[in-house]
């Protein structure tokens, strides 16, 4: 059976991306945010996770305002990096796991979350820029992803609430899977920031730590608000971060953050944290003891 | 009215994309989206009058696209994630914009930063 493991909430400002392909590790502007993710990278490569669910948005990239999905499902063998405006960054194309993600479409749609689907379309910012944080992708990426596109550009958005839905209908939908994979939900965006109007450049870090206590320890709380409560503290475009509630939905109430780290450098407040479902006993011990069970005394 | 975004109005210097916005300036994000094809990149580097005819802009987008004028196609409709394609191709990064939509010159902007040198 699939099993989800655990949960990563992270920005996913294409700074992030940039900073790592102009190699800015040494840079001390840029140090503090690498070291952010190094515990992120280590729990991955130690968990070794088969599939990364990434609840991410496009940005009029992929799709565009002649058909802009409010759910999308990404079902292809693999998808290209996108041309943002400067050329695809020069990363792998990134695996998709068609298998789960035609289970995942097909239970979605039969809990009533009628999601589009998509094959064969690039993927922006919203996925790749944290992703090379994540995973070494020389020679290629260590696992698959399978990419959930959230409408957060155009209004109406989906609600909070819906998205945390989406996020406790993806974890059902992941048990239901025969073969056995280990599975982490990523939730991407924010945190605080406005790019946009007057008002560009805002930021609110007392809002940001009161929101990384929150969707530990109290989702639904998070999932009561609206639209324009994120958009007043955290700043127009802050308004993305229902995309973590769709990973917090996807994870239990025994969930712990065991991870947190915030860089503000510039214009976005940059986030990861990992949360980490309780350890299921090991396979081998209960394979042990079954097989110790039906020795004869 | 979307209840989601009721009293978003009293944030100032704010401007939800919403549908009414996305249909007025469907034609400029249209044309900013389409510089994610190096054809058209090309085309609006070498020859801009050519891309906006290309495009079908109207002569107020045509001013505000050339002046790239970051706050006033905001005003009109644009949205960021359009326009920050227009920025890349343009070679403008993103706390420029800022700064602009601010009405601030960079140095200003920068000087409210916490870490002025990430850019």
């Amino acid at each position: 059976m699939a099993r989800i493991i655990g949960g990563i909430g992270t920005s996913h400002v294409p700074t992030i991306g940039m900073a790592f392909d102009r190699k800015k590790r040494d840079d001390p502007n840029w140090t503090p945010l690498f070291e952010g993710y190094d515990a992120v990278a280590s729990w991955l490569a130690a968990r070794k996770p088969d599939v990364l669910v990434f609840f991410y948005n496009d940005h009029a990239t992929s799709f565009f305002f002649d058909l802009y999905p409010t759910f999308a499902i990404g079902v292809s063998d693999e998808f290209a990096i996108a041309d943002e405006g400067l050329g695809p960054r020069p990363l792998p194309r990134i695996k998709g796991h068609p298998r789960l993600a035609r289970h995942l479409a097909e239970s979605l749609v039969n809990a009533e979350f009628d999601l589009a689907v998509f094959q064969d379309l690039p993927l922006d910012h919203g996925c790749n820029s944290p992703l090379t944080m994540l995973w070494p992708h020389s020679p290629d990426w260590p696992g698959a992803l399978v990419p959930i596109e959230i409408n957060v550009v155009q209004y109406p958005l989906p609600t909070a609430l819906r998205c945390y839905k989406l996020g406790q209908a993806v974890r059902r939908a992941v048990a239901s899977y025969p073969e056995d994979l280990k599975v982490v939900v990523v939730g991407t965006g924010g945190l605080s920031h406005q790019m946009q109007g007057e008002r560009a450049g805002f930021n609110n870090t007392e809002w940001d730590m009161r929101f990384l206590d929150l969707i530990e320890r109290e989702p639904e709380t998070l999932a009561a608000m609206r639209h324009v409560d994120f958009a007043r503290l955290g700043g127009s475009e802050g308004v993305e971060v229902i995309m973590w509630l769709a990973m917090r939905g996807a994870l239990s109430d025994a969930v712990r953050k065991i991870h947190q780290s915030y860089y503000l450098p510039m214009t976005t407040a940059m986030a990861v944290a990992v949360f980490e479902e309780p350890e299921a006993p090991p396979r081998a011990a209960a394979e042990t003891a079954m097989h110790g069970a039906r020795i004869p005394a | 009215m979307n209840p989601q975004l009721e009293g978003i109005e009293t944030l100032e210097g704010t401007y939800p994309f919403d549908l009414e916005r996305s249909a007025k300036a469907l034609r400029v994000n249209r044309f900013f989206r389409g510089l994610i094809v190096p054809e058209n990149r090309q085309l609006f580097r070498d020859r801009p009058e050519a891309a906006f005819d290309k495009a079908g802009l109207t002569d107020e987008e045509r001013q505000m696209v050339r002046a790239r004028d970051w706050r006033a196609l905001v005003h009109y409709g644009a949205t960021f994630f359009a326009l920050e394609k227009l920025a890349r191709v343009s070679g403008v990064s993103n706390p420029e914009m800022v700064a602009q939509m601010r009405g601030e010159t960079l140095e200003t902007f920068l000087k409210t930063r916490n870490v002025p040198g990430a850019r």
